[in-house]
């Protein structure tokens, strides 16, 4: 009998709870949209990419200042809820959940490889947009994601023909990590080479995030004697391959291009190694814009001397604060199909230069650099590199 | 054809003698004080910074040497007075803690060196002439120290008094002590001779690999299956040991593919595991 007056009393106050809050909602609602729009932003704290995350930390919170300063999105100042992307794709996916549930995240920004991507689309599944920095390897048409980071074929059809002007002959030795990305831009890859009368003569991959040494490639090329090795080694790898290859005394006769070589790694490289390394890449930090000069310029402003060194995968989340502004000024709302209709044509300006949304992917501006000790130098710029992605 | 065959075999014997180089310390501290220090890598990576702060100090590249064994012998020192001997060399608290302090260790590392990748530059560049191909003179000499270290290691402990005072230790500690020999400072000061080796190998790898604070974590793997291969606590099974797996990725990875070279020896070391967990040469 008690019991059932407690359960009675307990029902008694849920319902009242309800009620509480079915009231309260309206209310709550209208006091939310004039508060901060809140954004949740995916980085590295974590992992094999951890070294990028300061880097990408800053970028965010840049990007999240500059548009603040111009009014935020929707009129709204937005705030930023960081959250780790260094750990495994099941555990980032209960983070994006929680961005979403807890914190209300009203759009989510990240920079990390497609393996956690796959996990966050799974689980946001086009209720909020989702917008993709990195450099990746394409052919990803989830609904309400948009891709701002460089694609192979942007990477490679215009940077490989220029390379020949600096090659010895045409022909390619592919060597790369086993993954999507690298396998996938390498497939792009051949297609590029044999348009340019190329022929690859083998190819090798090594197991990601093992404990490599690359000898035995490094003598396998000596022999073959390619004109061009092209690299989709990350990290670690790279620089423990470009060092392997130059201590073989390999860098004078070939000619090589890494489709991931950034800041960080070639500091790693080192000046020793280093002669004759292209890279193709969306963004130095280097480039000769005044956008760039505005974007450091704030950077050192903030950071002082401790300025995290920016490169192209810390710099994509300062232009999904840019894009995410002006699709909002365009669609007065963040529903995925006003959204959709309004970022697709948009032109917007970022440190690397302007970029134009086109089937959820961006035209842009792509670097072909060369590697002079540890610093880069632009060899040549391509300006609006299409995408050929088909996404609706 | 004959000259790419020549160099892979080098490649072999070279990625062997590595792996020894980086073995011996974790073998030492393992196989004799049943210490399985996992912050072993981390040794290494603190003995790859010390090359790089030495060498950007503008020092002969040879002064880290000695200045890695002490900065790692040092910390080795404190880890075992503050850690491993209060928890009594316990096999299974000393794993947990030197995990931690593995952690630790790269957090430090971070915070002085920051996250990014440290390039050391090769101290002695060229390459020789062997049958004809060209190889690179400091992979050479790493190769001809790796040699002299694990032969006069084999020497050493089979006939110094430590040695001998080592293995009644490890035999039977009651005993060892009953007898008069001070186990207490024989084992701090054969923990402390590893954590200064690890030290010495990351001086020795620091201009081939990537130097930043996480390498410790790739470098352990191998040289932990290496272990479990060889069998603990001989140099047999140390030689054993880095010779079946540094050979086997080597070989795999020259005629196979790297990938297939990395299964193989996951399946080898877990093959191990479940059916000769103490090895190919334990110690009696």
């Amino acid at each position: 009998m008690f019991s059932s007056i407690t359960t009675s009393r307990r029902s008694l106050l849920r319902a009242a709870g309800v009620g509480a809050l079915a009231i309260g909602t309206p209310i709550l609602r209208s006091a939310h949209a004039a508060g901060p729009m809140k954004i949740g932003v995916l980085i590295a704290d974590s992992g094999p990419a951890a070294l990028f995350g300061p880097a990408q930390r800053a970028a965010a919170e840049l990007g999240a200042a500059a548009i603040n300063a111009k009014g935020g999105i929707l009129d709204r100042q937005v705030e930023i809820v960081f959250a780790d992307a260094g750990a495994p794709p099941a555990e980032v996916s209960k983070s994006a959940v929680k961005l979403m549930l807890s914190d209300k995240v009203e759009m989510i920004f990240g920079s990390h490889d497609s393996a956690v991507r796959q996990g966050v689309e799974n689980v946001v599944k086009g209720k909020i947009p989702y917008v993709y920095t990195p450099v990746f390897e394409g052919d990803d048409c989830t609904d309400n994601v948009y891709f701002l980071g460089e694609v192979p074929e942007q990477e490679l059809q215009k940077t490989l023909p220029k390379l020949l002007e600096f090659a010895k002959g045409n022909t390619f030795y592919l060597v790369g990590d086993d993954y999507v990305w690298a396998r996938t831009t390498n497939e792009k890859a051949k297609k590029y080479i044999a348009q340019i009368g190329g022929s690859v003569v083998a190819e090798d991959y090594y197991p990601f995030g093992a404990p490599n040494k690359f000898e035995s490639t490094v003598t396998k090329i000596k022999s073959a004697k390619p004109a061009i090795v092209l690299q989709t080694l990350v990290g670690g790898d790279n620089v423990n391959f470009n060092r392997t290859f130059a201590d073989f005394n390999l860098s004078d006769d070939i000619v090589r291009l890494s489709c991931l070589l950034e800041e960080n790694t070639l500091m790693g490289i080192g000046k020793d190694a280093s002669k004759n390394l292209y890279s193709a890449l969306g963004y130095f930090a280097d480039i000769d814009l005044p956008q760039n000069k505005a974007f450091i310029g704030e950077l050192t402003n903030k950071y002082g001397d401790k300025a995290p060194q920016q490169c192209t995968i810390s710099k994509g989340l300062y232009d999904a604060f840019v894009f995410a502004a002006a699709v909002s000024a365009r669609s007065k709302s963040l529903a995925a199909k006003e959204f959709a209709m309004a970022a697709e044509g948009l032109s917007f300006d970022t440190p690397s230069g302007p970029m134009t949304m086109k089937r959820r992917h961006t035209e842009k501006n792509i670097f072909l650099s060369r590697c002079d000790g540890t610093k880069f130098t632009i060899v040549d710029t391509f300006t609006a590199v299409p995408t050929q992605q088909s996404c609706t | 054809m004959e000259s790419l065959l020549v160099t892979q075999a080098i490649n072999v014997v070279y990625e062997v003698l590595i792996l020894a180089v980086l073995v011996l310390g974790l073998a030492v501290v393992m196989g004799l004080l049943n210490v399985l220090n996992i912050a072993h890598g981390e040794f290494v990576m603190l003995g790859a910074y010390t090359a790089y702060t030495v060498q950007k100090a503008g020092f002969p590249y040879l002064a880290a040497v000695p200045a890695a064994a002490v900065v790692c012998g040092v910390i080795g020192l404190l880890v075992e007075r503050f850690l491993i001997r209060p928890l009594r060399y316990d096999p299974f608290e000393t794993l947990l803690a030197t995990w931690g302090l593995g952690l630790l260790l790269r957090k430090l590392v971070e915070l002085v060196f920051g996250r990014g990748f440290r390039s050391v530059d090769i101290p002695i560049g060229g390459s020789v002439s062997i049958f004809g191909e060209a190889y690179p003179t400091y992979r050479l000499v790493l190769m001809a120290i790796a040699v002299v270290v694990v032969v006069a290691l084999f020497v050493w402990y089979a006939r110094a008094a430590t040695g001998a005072r080592i293995r009644a230790m490890v035999g039977n500690p009651v005993l060892a002590e009953a007898v008069g020999i001070r186990t207490r400072q024989l084992a701090r000061n054969t923990f402390v001779a590893g954590t200064a080796w690890a030290g010495i190998a990351g001086v020795m790898i620091a201009p081939l690999t990537p130097v930043e604070p996480f390498m410790g974590l790739t470098l352990i793997v191998n040289s932990f299956f290496a272990l479990v291969v060889g069998g603990m606590g001989t140099v047999t099974g140390l030689f054993a040991g880095s010779t079946i797996i540094g050979g086997l990725q080597s070989v795999l990875s020259a005629s196979v593919s790297p990938t297939t070279a990395y299964l193989a020896m996951l399946i080898l070391s877990i093959l191990f595991l479940w059916q000769r967990p103490r090895g190919l040469f334990p110690r009696p």
